[in-house]
């Protein structure tokens, strides 16, 4: 069984891969599938941004290795 | 996955259709793709020096509340608080829809990605084939926010479910991308397709879930 880490998604964007993971078709697909929690740590405010200089929380997981994929 | 996103305004609102918040503040979760999808249908409608914005929250609730309140007086959501706004007599001045996009690192196989494919597909053609089944996911993603609690099957507009199975990504939509966010000073540099995307994982893994889904 291969296995990947994703960082956490929601319906409105990953509704596909969360009907996946509950009705079994990463594990049928030989794909043990994690979703990573975030920590405290992980979670900055978006209004700490600018426009041009934003704070975003995607990517921090996989940045320490914590997860292989996330969706931007 | 297709992300709808919606430019919001108060049911008291003057606004009527997206050239009237030329000058108005209107509240963007900077960095993420809804905030990107708000600036482009602002941008498609005003001219960009007219485009007010300031920076809002990440959670679409609490956004939504901040602009009941009278904080911005418009935002941009996402479902199901898309929902949640027009049952509350909120306008949607402008929708529109964008791919959700995955980021892997250098770590991932051919053969992992292609399993993934494989099941997103699989799970493309399930929702597809009965929306209604898996509305409920947008609500318990916000189990506990009465608003979300409240609304039912029918409240929600199917059309704003939108899924497709998984495909590389074109590189005429990487490169509007680009030069669409470096316009607005949010990345520097020219495209480089090569820098961006894995070609050859990507098509060995494409490749490797349709000869699996063919077999």
């Amino acid at each position: 069984m291969m296995t990947m880490t994703i960082e956490p998604v929601s319906a409105f964007s990953s509704l596909d891969v969360l009907v996946a993971m509950d009705e079994g078709l990463f594990a049928a697909e030989g794909l043990d599938l994690w979703m990573a929690a975030r920590e405290a740590r992980d979670i900055r405010s978006t209004t700490e941004g600018t426009l041009t200089s934003p704070v975003t929380n995607q990517g921090r997981l996989q940045e320490r290795g914590d997860a292989t994929m996330f969706q931007g | 996955m297709i992300v709808c996103a919606a430019l919001v305004v108060p049911p008291d609102s003057d606004v009527y259709v997206p050239q009237e918040l030329a000058g108005r503040m209107v509240g963007l979760d900077y960095g993420n793709g809804t905030a990107y999808a708000g600036l482009q249908m602002l941008e498609g409608a005003v001219r960009r020096d007219e485009v007010t914005t300031c920076a809002a929250v990440i959670h679409p609730g609490e956004r939504y509340a901040a602009m009941m309140r009278g904080a911005f007086e418009a935002t941009v959501l996402q479902e199901p608080w898309i929902t949640v706004a027009e049952k509350a007599g909120c306008r949607l001045v402008s929708t529109t829809f964008f791919h959700g996009t995955w980021v892997a690192t250098r770590d991932v196989s051919p053969d992992a990605y292609a399993a993934l494919l494989r099941a997103i597909t699989r799970a493309v053609h399930r929702i597809n084939a009965d929306k209604r089944r898996y509305v409920s996911y947008f609500k318990r993603d916000w189990a506990g926010h009465p608003e979300v609690d409240a609304l039912s099957v029918d409240d929600f507009n199917l059309g704003r479910i939108q899924v497709k199975e998984p495909g590389p990504i074109p590189e005429s939509e990487a490169r509007w991308a680009w030069e669409w966010m470096a316009s607005w000073g949010l990345i520097a540099g020219a495209f480089d397709v090569t820098a961006q995307i894995d070609r050859s994982l990507e098509r060995d893994a494409h490749e490797l879930a349709a000869a699996v889904r063919a077999g």
